[in-house]
């Protein structure tokens, strides 16, 4: 778990209307990183950069030990990328995509690409255009997975998919990574399918990363806390707090650094904790994002 | 800096354009194969009508498998599962050029050779010879620039300028150097005669092509984005 898959640091990267703003991000190997972030906050920026597709302006990226994009030939070979954006070849079948993807990669698997194959229920055969959005997906995560890589690159797989089609892939994708123990970079805007898969978390907002922290960690630090307080009495400062809502007497409060003494601290000073509750991945997103809008524009 | 290429990788980008493009490539030869057919009874209009069909047949389908293995792969959003294999932008680059130089270099040494050849028949204007190989040699730089407009731009309507630019060129520097005193003198002459007007042009002509393919790679080495 010491060795670094992934290592960004200081990078930025400017477009006429958007900024990735000094992005630093190291996920050690055996991660599975969720990377969390609204349509047009980085993501994809962040996962072309990382791929060596996009130049960086400033800083330092480094892949499996290959500064990029400068070794990104040798960075690739041991990466899968599947991306949202990504099609395959209409007019070809999905065998002819195997062997293809094959003549590039020495380490090809075909046994566990047959695996695969039954396992998505794709028909080698058949060709890309006749295939339905998910079995796409499928076949472009056959596609990256059979070549063995120590790094999976995921953006946003997923969108597009109806539900069913959607948990079908959540569903194999976590069986073939429990499967291996790779890394995985994993990109959605699905707060619910990267709680499921991650066991660490990123935000990024507005080109810049706004949180990165192990997932258990995330959930456990950030609580909402419902409170009764008497007229007359004043609350203490309550650490990590980014809201309050409600109304004076029954205020919620929003925080980011939950210590079970703040109840104890309450209740000494004359409120009342009715709830302390757990919050949700996305509602942890966009407190966390709201918060530092509100702050960005104040 | 620069990862030297992996030819390998090359030619599987090669094959790969080919395979996809293999209908296109097939369906040009019947047209291709009867035009030179025509040529070759030697009968003087049916001998430009088909210089003229083969001409459009070679420059129409290079053209097109620009267009097509350029253009599309950035359209039909295949160049970032191309790009996610463990390729450079010099490999992709030089494969795309080759793909379509090769497809279009077969039927053009043919051709061109093929209509020397007629020429120096006896009783044949064997002075067209230089005026030919000049105009031969002007298809391969029309072609390379369509080309290299692809690959650079990777955009529909700068490509389709680049054909239009190219045709429309094709025709008024035809025009031009069948005007050229160097050239003109000595076209219907019964003898090949090089002039050294006639050399500088298609010295120059062929330097344009390794000057466009140069110019090419040094564009695609400042390019910082490939998505």
């Amino acid at each position: 778990m010491n060795n670094l898959s992934i290592r960004m640091e200081g990078v930025s990267k400017r477009y006429p209307h958007f900024l990735l703003d000094n992005i630093c991000l190291d996920l050690p190997e055996g991660s599975i990183l969720g990377f969390i972030g609204a349509n047009g906050a980085g993501k994809s920026t962040t996962i072309r950069i990382l791929m060596g597709l996009v130049r960086q302006d400033t800083g330092s990226v480094e892949v499996l030990g290959h500064p990029m994009p400068t070794e990104q030939i040798a960075a690739k070979q041991d990466i899968g990328f599947v991306s949202e954006d990504m099609r395959l070849y209409g007019a070809a079948t999905l065998a002819w995509h195997m062997n293809f993807v094959r003549s590039m990669y020495p380490r090809w698997d075909q046994a566990y690409a047959d695996t695969l194959v039954r396992r998505f229920d794709l028909k080698p055969q058949q060709k890309v255009k006749g295939l339905s959005h998910g079995q796409r997906v499928k076949a472009a995560l056959l596609l990256a997975l059979a070549r063995q890589p120590r790094l999976l690159i995921l953006d946003e797989p997923t969108t597009g998919l109806d539900p069913v089609a959607r948990r079908e892939v959540i569903g194999e994708l976590m069986s073939v990574i429990t499967d291996e123990g790779r890394t995985v970079f994993f990109s959605s805007h699905n707060t619910l399918e990267v709680e499921q898969i991650s066991d660490r978390i990123a935000f990024i907002d507005r080109g810049r990363l706004i949180a990165l922290d192990e997932k258990e960690d995330l959930l456990d630090r950030w609580r909402r806390v419902r409170l009764v307080v008497p007229n007359g009495i004043r609350l203490p400062e309550i650490p990590g707090v980014i809201d309050v809502a409600g109304t004076e007497r029954l205020p919620v409060l929003t925080t980011s650094q939950f210590d079970p003494a703040v109840v104890s601290l309450c209740q000494d000073r004359g409120a009342t904790v009715e709830a302390v509750d757990s919050m949700t991945l996305e509602e942890i997103f966009v407190a966390n994002v709201q918060s530092r809008r509100e702050l960005q524009t104040a | 800096m620069n990862q030297p290429i992996n030819y390998a990788v090359v030619r599987h980008l090669i094959l790969k354009d080919w395979y996809l493009n293999r209908w296109l490539i097939l369906g040009s030869l019947p047209v291709g194969l009867g035009a030179l057919a025509i040529v070759l009874t030697g009968k003087q209009v049916a001998f430009m009508l088909s210089i003229i069909l083969l001409c459009m047949v070679i420059v129409g389908v290079g053209a097109q498998l620009a267009m097509v293995t350029t253009i599309n792969e950035r359209k039909e959003q295949t160049l970032a599962f191309v790009m996610s294999l463990p390729v450079s932008w010099r490999e992709y680059t030089a494969a795309k050029i080759l793909a379509n130089l090769i497809i279009f270099l077969v039927p053009w040494l043919l051709l061109t050779f093929g209509a020397l050849g007629v020429l120096l028949l006896p009783g044949a204007a064997h002075g067209l010879v230089p005026y030919t190989a000049i105009m031969a040699v002007e298809m391969l730089i029309t072609t390379s620039l369509i080309v290299v407009a692809g690959v650079i731009t990777e955009s529909q309507a700068w490509t389709t300028a680049g054909i239009f630019c190219s045709s429309l060129g094709i025709n008024i520097l035809g025009y031009v150097f069948a005007h050229v005193r160097g050239i003109s003198t000595y076209m219907w002459g019964t003898h090949v005669q090089w002039s050294s007007t006639a050399w500088e042009v298609l010295i120059c002509e062929l330097l344009t092509v390794p000057l466009l393919l140069g110019v090419t790679f040094y564009i695609q080495s400042r390019k910082t984005d490939f998505l």
